[in-house]
């Protein structure tokens, strides 16, 4: 860490800019969390379905993000794909309690894994398990297991439990986003 | 599979249902579908209306009878705007709203025969005693009259029950109700997808009525000449609209707004096992293997034989792609999909599909939603990515097979051929017949003269059972000459035989002239050599006769000839 500190006064004490996509099923909660994310003052009231994608800003202690919320909904996925080129991360966030869709965020995440802009870059992948306070949802270990995550060899990857209504759950998983997005721009660097 | 997802599977759901008695919709307006399944219980007991949210059971309600038809339909426009659940069953159809019952609506009861109600009356009055009341029933039903359920049952009983039984029901009124047979739905005056739908009930007294739904009064009655088994439905009540109705016996009817009786749109060769419309063409699946396609006029467009009994039968219409096929299930456990008359796709499944239906399931638009033949529930999603293809994928002669060939025009000489052999076709065939008989009798004049001269390779004689081969080796003007000898006896060994060559002396020339053989023991083949040599340098050849002797008879017991090569001249180096 002694580098890195090093480096964002380099920098001038400015923090990096990093794109991250959020992808995920409809209905899942990408644009919650996303809000959830953003200081309390900038939050929207309601959440709508997202028609295409919606571009949100939001800070941690050593990056600022500019996350790329992607529609879920079946029409709009195939803009997916376009945001890949540029992005430094991936949030995919999964409905829990949606035992039957689980095949095709499997597949959609498969697509997304195959696709030539992500499948050379070795670029974090953060799952959010998100509705753990439904009853009857999954565990994150059951939704892993679900989606063969451990068949992901290649890209640093991470699971965990989310409550968007309630922010649980969200900073555990954006901290470990950030430490791998500031590896490997270090790695880059070097 | 590449087009399918598998979402869920379940082999043990304990579900015996069929296409008609599952539906899906939004009945808590949330956004999410809710599957909703009657369910036949095991045929005599336990029927439930069973509810599912995603892969769970939601609620069950238990059903009194069994259950012929499931829709849902909006009947009001109150908020929260939920749609209300119809299962039809015996004579009722049972409406849930909130999935808590509601209503029960209960068929018009149907005049009953005056001769059965004077009959019950006299009973009630202890006039007529329980046999002969039996008899006169009996008497009337095979007049051909209907009787109503409770003289059927009546005629079913042990002598020994029908005192009991009359006893118990004779203060009843006498009512006479039909059955439902099939269930469908049609919006009334709007067409919106919330708008508010009357029922269409098809009975088995082979007659259609349209419920109001709001007051569940009778809008409008049409007839039949047959008992309706499936419907289709389209356009609005109060506006115009058409049934296009499958019978049991095989016919096709029309009705449009206004006409009290059933027009004849054609009648089907076998029985229809499903009905859907696709635009402005009614498809059916038959009992006879065929899946057929029928104009609304009644013109046959085409038909295609499938390779097993279908099931059912069911319209795929996925508004996003734009793409409507009909998915039929066959008893050798594949659903294909057949777009027009092109099969696009075939699915594999665990078990015979009894029941499905396609449509948004959970928040997924293009769900498939089937139940098998043993009680297991199959939810399938249909890939975002998936593409159907336009042609056929099923075998079928090649294109090729429809391209016209450049076949050449018809010479005067093939004509005139073909005339002579039109005329002269009996002479032609006495001529071939002459010549055959000819030939059979020429082939039977030497086999005998082989015989007498033993010029066979294999011996008739039944003392002496012996194969003979003989081949020529060499390029010349030595050749070898190899008799293999094969005794084909099973136990006896030959003795005394010799081989002897009879051949031109002057052309060539024998190492050795006779050959003794040993004995010959049964089955094995014994090869001899000879030595010849050809003393004529002039390119000529002759044929060389190889005889197996026994010794002290002249005449040989086989032979065989050999066409000697022609010799190679010396080289003399």
């Amino acid at each position: 860490m002694g580098f890195l500190s090093a480096f964002a006064s380099w920098l001038g004490m400015k923090k990096k800019d990093v794109n991250v996509v959020v992808l995920g099923l409809d209905n899942s909660g990408k644009t919650t969390i996303i809000t959830k994310l953003k200081p309390a003052e900038a939050r929207t009231q309601d959440i709508v379905p997202t028609v295409g994608f919606n571009v949100e800003k939001f800070q941690t202690k050593a990056l600022a993000f500019t996350a790329f919320d992607m529609s879920g909904q079946g029409r709009y996925r195939n803009l997916w794909e376009h945001y890949y080129r540029e992005c430094h991360g991936v949030i995919f966030v999964i409905d829990s309690s949606d035992k039957l869709r689980m095949m095709v965020a499997k597949d959609e995440l498969t697509l997304m894994l195959e696709n030539a802009d992500i499948k050379m870059k070795r670029i974090p992948i953060l799952f959010f398990a998100n509705k753990m306070d439904v009853r009857d949802s999954l565990s994150s270990v059951k939704c892993s297991n679900m989606l063969e995550l451990e068949k992901i060899r290649d890209k640093p990857w991470h699971i965990c439990n989310s409550n968007a209504l309630t922010g649980e759950g969200l900073e555990e998983g954006i901290n470990w986003l950030t430490d791998q997005v500031k590896d490997i721009l270090t790695q880059k660097k070097k | 599979d590449d087009k399918w997802l598998e979402a869920h599977y379940d082999p043990v759901s304990s579900l015996y249902t069929f296409t008609q008695c599952i539906t899906m919709s939004d009945i808590n307006a949330d956004g999410d579908h809710k599957l909703i399944i009657a369910d036949l219980g095991t045929g005599s007991y336990d029927m439930k209306l069973k509810v599912y949210k995603g892969t769970s059971l939601m609620t069950e309600n238990a059903i009194i009878d069994l259950p012929t038809g499931v829709v849902t339909f909006y009947m009001d426009t109150n908020e929260p705007h939920t749609p209300a659940i119809a299962v039809a069953s015996g004579p009722f159809i049972y409406v849930y709203k909130n999935l808590r019952p509601y209503f029960k609506f209960t068929l018009p009861t149907l005049s009953v025969n005056p001769v059965e109600q004077d009959l019950w009356d006299q009973v009630k009055e202890d006039r007529i005693d329980v046999m002969s009341l039996r008899e006169m029933l009996d008497g009337l039903r095979c007049e051909g009259a209907t009787l109503t359920v409770r003289s059927m049952r009546f005629l079913q009983l042990q002598s020994h029950d029908l005192e009991p039984f009359a006893s118990l029901h004779k203060h009843a009124p006498l009512k006479r109700q039909t059955v439902i047979t099939c269930l469908a739905t049609m919006k009334k005056s709007m067409a919106e997808e919330d708008a508010i739908s009357c029922l269409i009930l098809g009975t088995e007294s082979s007659h259609i009525y349209v419920l109001d739904p709001e007051a569940f009064t009778v809008l409008a009655t049409m007839d039949l000449p047959s008992v309706p088994v499936f419907m289709s439905v389209s356009g609005l009540f109060d506006v115009e609209f058409r049934i296009v109705v499958a019978c049991r016996n095989g016919g096709i009817y029309n009705f449009k707004r206004g006409v009290k009786e059933g027009k004849t749109v054609f009648e089907l060769n076998s029985q229809p096992v499903g009905l859907e419309r696709l635009g402005k063409n009614i498809i059916v699946g038959c009992m006879d293997r065929t899946l057929q396609c029928y104009t609304s006029k009644g013109k046959k467009l085409w038909s295609v034989a499938v390779p097993a009994d279908i099931t059912t039968i069911q319209m795929m219409d996925h508004q996003q792609k734009g793409f409507k096929a009909i998915l039929v299930a066959l008893a050798n456990s594949e659903v294909h999909i057949y777009r027009d008359k092109y099969l696009c796709n075939v699915m594999k499944t665990p078990d015979v599909i009894t029941g499905m239906k396609f449509g948004r399931f959970g928040r997924e638009e293009a769900s498939l939603i089937m139940t098998t033949k043993g009680g297991g529930l199959v939810i399938r999603i249909l890939k975002r990515t998936a593409k159907f293809e336009e042609k056929d994928i099923s075998a079928g002669p090649p294109s090729s097979q429809n391209q016209k060939l450049n076949v050449p025009k018809k010479t005067k000489l093939f004509v005139d051929q073909t005339m002579r052999e039109r005329e002269n076709a009996v002479s032609m065939h006495r001529q071939f017949q002459h010549d055959l008989y000819r030939l059979r009798l020429e082939t039977a004049r030497n086999y005998v003269k082989a015989l007498d001269r033993s010029m066979n390779p294999i011996s008739t004689n039944p003392q002496e059972p012996l194969k003979l081969a003989a081949q020529v080796q060499g390029l010349g003007p030595i050749f070898k000459l190899t008799v293999n000898l094969q005794n084909t006896s099973m136990t006896v060994p030959s003795l005394d035989l010799i081989i002897t060559f009879q051949y031109d002396n002057t052309l060539y020339k024998f190492n050795k002239s006779i050959i003794q053989t040993p004995m010959l023991v049964p089955g094995l083949n014994y090869s001899f050599e000879a030595l010849v040599e050809c003393l004529s340098d002039k390119g000529i050849s002759d044929t060389v006769k190889v005889f197996v002797l026994k010794k002290n008879r002249s005449v040989p017991i086989i032979a065989a000839i050999i066409n000697m090569p022609i010799s190679e001249a010396m080289v003399v180096v």
